[in-house]
This record gives C-alpha cells, structure tokens and sequence, in this order.
C-alpha cells in the first residue's frame, strides 16, 4: 500500500523540477490529494497537467490508488481564491 | 433536479442477447459513448445518477452543475464496467467523473470544482 511519501516521491521523480505535497486524507493508503507545483505544465491546459501527474501511475488510478485529487500550479503563480 | 436530464446510453439494446460477436471495427458501447459527447452540449459521466450519486466525487460535480443551472445530459457508469473501460480509452483520462462540454474533456471533479470556484464554469458553460 503506497504512503502519501511514496506518491510523493513518485511524482517528483518522474515530473523533472516538480514539488509535490500529497496528504494521504483518509488514513487508508488508497485516498490522496496531492498539489503539484512544475515548470513541466507551462502552457499545458488543466486537463493536459493532471493527465501528466497521472500518467505517473498508469492503472494504478482507480486500482490501488482508488482516488487521487490533484491541484497542479505552476511554480510562478500563486493559486487564486 | 428539474436542471438535470438522465439519459441512459442504449447499452442492452445494442447488443441484444444471441447478436454475433462484435468483431474489432465494431464496438457499439464506444461507439455509444463518443455519439453521446457528440450529441450533447454538456454531458456528464458519473457514478450513480444526478439524483442519488453513488460517490462524492460525482455528487460534488453535479452539485456544481446544478448550482449554475446547467441543463446535463447525465451517464452512470456503473451499470456496465465496459462504459468505464471505453470512456477511458476515448478520453485518455482515468477518473470518474468525466465533464465534456461542446464535445471536449474539460476536466474530473478536481478541475470542475477549481473552476466552479474561479467562475471560469460558468463561462465555459454559456
């Protein structure tokens, strides 16, 4: 079962230059909600950027991992309220 | 809600019990799916219906769908592990729920939310 590091460590490595914060919120090992801060989305639209970070885990998305919420920012801008 | 039409994709019909085999070149249930986002302006593929989501994620879209009054077309995906296995494959993208509007993926609950938020929905959506 992955921990929230593990999915971590996973997006850092495979997105070059991206800053991960991943919160395993139910305890369980299968509920994460990770916002993901990479130069790599510039001028990708949002469904293209979550595409990327879940491509990470090919079928592991609704398998293992049985939910992954995303943020993705780009590393200059600050997330609007 | 009176916002929200469920249109059930004629999964049965199409393949009546004793039809041949589909061969690889045809596939009713994708075919189903793609004239589907096709046909409607906004569609929703979800768990459960817009009237009893089967999950929060779904039911937090939908209720953002709702609260804009939005007119959707409304998928469950449950039914059938095929309608899952087929959208997937025509959207390259592994959640559910999956929003199409004019016929394009604009995102899975984090991304309609973020939008919801942002009032960018609402324009996406006129």
């Amino acid at each position: 079962m992955p921990s929230a590091q593990d999915i971590k460590q996973r997006i850092e490595a495979a997105i070059p230059g991206a800053h991960a914060e991943v919160e395993d919120y139910t305890g369980g090992g299968d509920h994460f909600s990770a916002t993901v801060t990479a130069d790599a989305f510039d001028g990708l639209s949002r469904v293209q950027q979550h595409r990327l970070v879940y491509e990470v885990f090919g079928s592991e998305i609704g398998g293992p991992i049985h939910a992954l919420a995303l943020k993705t920012l780009l590393p200059s801008k600050i997330p609007t309220p | 809600m009176s916002t929200s039409q469920f249109e059930p994709l004629p999964m049965s019909a199409s393949q009546p019990p004793g039809a041949p085999v589909s061969s690889d070149e045809s596939n009713p249930i994708h075919d189903a799916i793609a004239g589907a986002i096709a046909e409607h302006k906004v569609i929703l593929f979800m768990k459960g219906t817009p009237e009893a989501p089967a999950c929060g994620f779904s039911a937090r879209t939908v209720a953002a769908l709702q609260s804009l009054d939005t007119p959707f077309a409304a998928v469950d995906v449950l039914p059938d592990p095929r309608i899952r296995q087929e959208l997937t494959a025509i959207s390259d993208w592994p959640t559910i729920p999956q929003l199409f509007v004019d016929g394009e993926l604009l995102g899975g609950c984090d991304i309609v939310t973020e939008m919801y938020e942002s009032g960018e929905l609402a324009e996406a959506l006129r």
